[in-house]
């Protein structure tokens, strides 16, 4: 019943997609998003003296 | 298996012409739209305020074309096969105006070079116009017939040509099929769009109910007095199965009101095709855009059956060997394919209406020019 | 009068074309489709906005792919009827029915909600709009699934029967039809299949992010759900592919055997060729490298059957054919109105044979009377073109190992938290982007050229299949497909580089990188 594994592994692939990025999520890209906000903030202030 | 082999027959022709009717009152304003499209958009911002009209819904819309060649080929496989590869080229020319209307709409706001934004609005003026003007050219030659035969493996050979697709009446057909869908669209870009579109749109519904209302009498009267119906003179038990080749036909002058004769209740259809396009047009410049709506599907769904109640039994007449001529009898699928095609149609057609009646109701409202400039990078 | 070979020629180049440009689409919306599921489950979940942004921004894409999806579709959907005429009406009644059911079921319910998907967001609570997603990509799948049973019946008509009185197959079972085994492992390879596409497509395009070091927010998560979902795809289309069911009739065997470039039937367990060079000719494959016990595990999953040659194949066909012309003359009594008993009896014994007498009608259109060198012919027909499948078959497992690696290795950096610093790694997944497209089409010759001389496996060969039209119309259909094809495919293109370029700032949300150097995409390089 390949019907019935597709069902199945439709679901785990998705799964594993998810789980993946959620377990990077809370474990190391805090600290990535902390870097380029700092980043972006720098380049935003910039941007505000060229507009003005 | 409760429903019996001729019952089902009908009922896959009323499923076929219902599919129809789907595709007419949705994807036909759709193609409406695209036709009026240059001529009431004058600015570029006009322009997606019209496009954005549809933007959303017409993929889903055209389904019903999908759907509708798809129910054909399984209900009505012998149909399928002479009609799509008799009007070759009539068949390929629509399709080709079909492939290039999606990049219309997907395409066209995602750059901003004036001249890329142009081709694009032909590409959906002429997938509007194409597929409207061949639809109406094509069923003015089912009502005359066609000339194809079958040899006795049952290959079918058609020996028309290309051009004599395109005679009077066929065009007169394919005027009533513009102006009917241009009418349905006008009214639907009065129900969605505000100020100076909406006065433009009135305008146009106003010239092309008219029109419609004028080529529809007239291919009326040529149905009547012009051209040649057909009859069937004998065949075997319609609850059996057999193939084209086992009846014979005449054709003779206005045998296509035969029908309305013996059955005057089907008069209705017709009335309702005239009614509905007067009393659209007459609510359309009251600014009942909604009313009129209603009104004007009246019409559309009036002129499809009118012309199914006319030739019925007849799917395909063949003019050139009529008894090789389709019918609701012999051009149809197996029992049991038939009695599957239908549980299935049962069952999902509802839902299908149902979940499109959802998102048309999400997405209603006018779009405004404000609507435009505020998603200016993610409207079409 | 039969359609002219030229014109059987003109409408399978056609076809193929037509067909393998609509699936260079196809697999993109399948595998795109449940990646934006899975980014907008992780938003809804997380509440986290940059998991909207990715939805949205790979959406986009997705939107630009799904446009020419469906315009390509649609004349394949006609395309049976305007250049198949004799194969709709021969065999329609069990071929349309998943075709009709994939619009009933399957396409309305994608085509319908994409919209919204599009242009709900403002429209919809996050949750409804998560739901419109999922059925968006479920959709996908189940128009994927009925014209792959379609597709499958084809390969393997099982669940159907001749009527000599209509002269077509009919519908017998229709559970049968659905349940065909071919179609079964033919839909789980082939959208997986997709799942690939669409996982190496977001991989490659945030490597390439990741390269340049812009948005690095973004790509990192995007790379991660590529990974995971691409990783499990990888393993499932090889799987699959292994497993895809040759034990089933003589045309698979035949596809089998030439895929191998197997003419001899050897003794089990059947070695396998790691490279050759084929020749029709003379029935032998050149410079053979063998592997022993190989091939025969792969394809009987034993040591002891063996795997049935090519020449072996051929004899068992020009039998088949013999037996069909009996049943072809017992055809001819029943529709000359004898039906008698005995008559009935002789065509019912030898009616599965009767599609192998239709090969014969190449020759000579009466059948019965074929000479020995007509029958000879007929016979060397039943097998396809060995070197096109040999080779075909190689590119795509070759891509199939190459491609896993990709993602084991994404998968494993990702989970060491490393992939975004090994340049090597995401260069090797930007380059390799075409990789799956060409897989897929190189699966697709396997699958469909394989299947020659036949459009039903032993029941309607190709050659009788076609409409009867002149060639001038063909001629003029191809080129006006190829000309329109190719200036919407540079359209296409042009805009799925210019916004995979701009990345996420073409979204305007004014977070992303060229929104903040002053090099706003509002000036002149942007979107509109
Ligand atoms: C439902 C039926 C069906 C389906 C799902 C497909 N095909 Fe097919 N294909 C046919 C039905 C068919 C056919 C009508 O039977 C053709 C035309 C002539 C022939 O021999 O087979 C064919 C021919 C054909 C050829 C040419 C083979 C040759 O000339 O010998 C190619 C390369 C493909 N197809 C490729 C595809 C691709 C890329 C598909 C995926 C979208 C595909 N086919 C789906
Ligand atoms: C040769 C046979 C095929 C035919 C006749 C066909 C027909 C179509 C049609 C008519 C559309 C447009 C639907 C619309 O208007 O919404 C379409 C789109 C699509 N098809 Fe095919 N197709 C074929 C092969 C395939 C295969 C083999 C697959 C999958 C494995 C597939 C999956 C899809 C998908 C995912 C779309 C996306 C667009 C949409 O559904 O709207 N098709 N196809
Ligand atoms: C080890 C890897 C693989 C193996 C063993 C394999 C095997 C096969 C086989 C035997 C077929 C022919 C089926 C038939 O004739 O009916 C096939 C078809 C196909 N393959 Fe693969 N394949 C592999 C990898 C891939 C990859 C990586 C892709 C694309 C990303 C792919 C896409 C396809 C497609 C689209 C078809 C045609 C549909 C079908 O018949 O299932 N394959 N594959």
């Amino acid at each position: 019943m390949w019907y019935f594994a597709w069902i199945l592994g439709v679901l785990l692939a998705c799964a594993f997609g998810i789980i993946n990025v959620v377990w990077l999520e809370f474990e190391h890209l805090l600290e990535v998003d902390e870097e380029t906000k700092a980043d972006d903030q720098a380049q935003a202030a910039a941007k505000d003296a060229t507009q003005n | 298996m409760i429903l019996d082999y001729e019952t089902l027959k009908i009922i896959w022709w009323l499923f076929v012409g219902l599919l129809l009717i789907g595709f007419v009152l949705t994807a036909g304003f759709d193609l409406g739209i695209g036709t009026l499209l240059p001529f009431l958009g004058k600015k570029d911002e006009e322009r997606r305020v019209i496009i954005n009209t549809i933007g959303a819904t017409w993929e889903g819309n055209q389904v019903w074309l999908v759907l509708g060649a798809g129910a054909v080929f399984a209900a009505w496989p012998l149909i399928y096969a002479a009609a799509f590869s008799g009007f070759y080229a009539a068949m390929l020319l629509a399709l080709f105006a079909l492939v290039i209307r999606p990049g219309g709409f997907a395409y066209r706001s995602k750059l901003s070079d004036p001249r890329w934004r142009s081709l694009w609005d032909w590409a959906l003026f002429v997938g509007g116009v194409v597929p409207a003007l061949i639809f109406g050219v094509a069923f003015g030659n089912l009502l005359q017939g066609v000339p194809f035969h079958y040899d006795d493996t049952l290959r079918s050979f058609y020996t028309g040509s290309f051009f004599a697709l395109f005679n009077p009446f066929a065009l007169l057909a394919g005027i009533v099929s513009v102006a009917m869908l241009v009418m349905h669209g006008g009214i639907f870009l009065q129900i969605r769009t505000e100020g100076e579109i909406n006065a433009r749109a009135k305008r146009a519904v106003m010239i092309f109910s008219g029109l419609f209302v004028v080529a529809l009498a007239l291919a009326g009267l040529w149905v009547a007095f012009g051209i040649d119906g057909y009859r069937v003179i004998s065949m075997p038990d319609p609850n059996s199965s057999f193939t084209p080749l086992e009846k014979t036909v005449d054709k003779v002058t206005g045998a296509w009101l035969v029908n309305y004769r013996l059955y005057p209740w089907t008069v209705l259809a017709p009335v309702a095709g005239f009614a509905g396009a007067i009393i659209a047009w007459f609510l359309s410049q009251r600014n009942q855009a909604g009313s009129a709506f209603i009104a004007s599907s009246l019409s559309l769904t009036g002129v499809v059956l009118t012309t199914g109640f006319a030739m019925f039994p007849f799917m395909m007449p063949s003019s050139s060997h009529p008894g090789h001529s389709l019918t609701v009898w012999d051009g149809v699928s197996s029992h049991l394919t038939l009695s599957w095609m239908f549980w299935a149609t049962v069952v999902f057609l509802p839902v299908i209406i149902a979940y499109t009646s959802w998102v048309f109701r999400v997405l209603r409202g006018k779009v405004t020019v404000e609507d435009i400039r505020k998603d200016e990078h993610s409207a079409y | 009068m039969f359609p002219t070979e030229e014109v059987v020629n003109l409408s399978r180049l056609q076809f193929g074309l037509t067909a393998m440009y609509h699936f260079l689409f196809v697999p993109l919306t399948l595998g795109l489709g449940l990646l934006l599921a899975i980014m907008e489950s992780v938003y809804v979940m997380t509440g986290k906005e940059i998991y909207k942004d990715m939805t949205r921004f790979w959406g986009m894409l997705f939107g630009i792919n799904f446009a020419m999806g469906v315009a390509t579709g649609l004349p394949l959907e006609f395309q049976f009827g305007t250049n198949w005429a004799y194969y709709s009406h021969y065999v329609g009644d069990v071929f349309g029915v998943p075709l009709a059911l994939e619009g009933l079921i399957a396409f309305f319910l994608e085509a319908t909600l994409v919209g919204l998907f599009f242009f709900g967001w403002n429209r919809l609570t996050k949750v409804q709009h998560l739901t419109v997603t999922w059925l968006v990509a479920l959709g996908a799948n189940f128009s994927a699934l009925f014209i792959l049973v379609a597709n499958g019946w084809m390969q393997h008509p099982v669940g159907a029967e001749f009527n000599y009185e209509t002269m077509r197959m009919e519908l017998k079972s229709f559970t049968e039809v659905f349940f065909n085994p071919v179609a079964q492992v033919k839909f789980v390879h082939t959208v997986s299949a997709g799942y690939v596409t669409g996982a190496m497509f977001v991989l490659g395009i945030s490597a390439y992010y990741l390269l340049k070091g812009r948005d690095r927010a973004f790509a990192i998560r995007s790379f991660a759900v590529a990974a995971g979902f691409g990783l499990a795809s990888a393993l499932s289309v090889m799987v699959l592919g292994d497993e895809s069911g040759y034990e089933l009739g003589d045309v698979q065997k035949t596809k089998l055997a030439a895929i191998e470039a197997e003419w001899e039937t050897h003794k089990a367990p059947a070695a396998f060729t790691v490279f050759g060079l084929p020749n029709q000719e003379k029935q032998t494959t050149e410079y053979a490298i063998k592997v022993p016990y190989v091939l025969g595990l792969i394809a009987t999953r034993s040591v002891d059957k063996e795997v049935v040659g090519l020449k072996d194949l051929m004899a068992r066909h020009e039998q088949r054919i013999r037996r069909g012309m009996i049943a072809y003359e017992a055809l001819q009594k029943l529709r000359g109105g004898d039906e008698s008993q005995p008559v009935q009896d002789t065509f019912e014994l030898h009616k599965v044979d009767l599609g192998y007498a239709l090969l014969l009608k190449r020759y000579t259109p009466n059948v019965v009377d074929a000479t020995e060198a007509q029958i000879q012919q007929a016979v060397k027909d039943t097998i396809p073109h060995v070197a096109t499948l040999y080779w075909s078959f190689r590119v795509m497992v070759g891509i199939g190992f190459l491609m896993l690696f990709i993602f084991v290795a994404a998968f494993y950096f990702t989970a060491v938290r490393s992939a975004w610093n090994q340049r090597w790694l995401l260069r090797l997944a930007l380059y390799s982007i075409p990789l799956p497209w060409i897989a897929a089409e190189m699966g697709w010759i396997v699958a469909e050229y394989g299947r020659q001389p036949w459009t039903i496996a032993e029941v309607l060969p190709t050659f009788l299949s076609s409409s009867s039209l002149e060639a001038s119309n063909v001629y003029v259909s191809l080129a006006a497909f190829v000309v329109f094809y190719t200036a919407l495919l540079i359209a296409e293109l042009y805009l799925v580089f210019k916004y995979a370029r701009l990345g996420p700032s073409s979204l305007h949300t004014g977070r992303y990188h060229f929104e903040q150097r002053g090099r706003g995409t509002r000036s002149k390089e942007g979107a509109p």
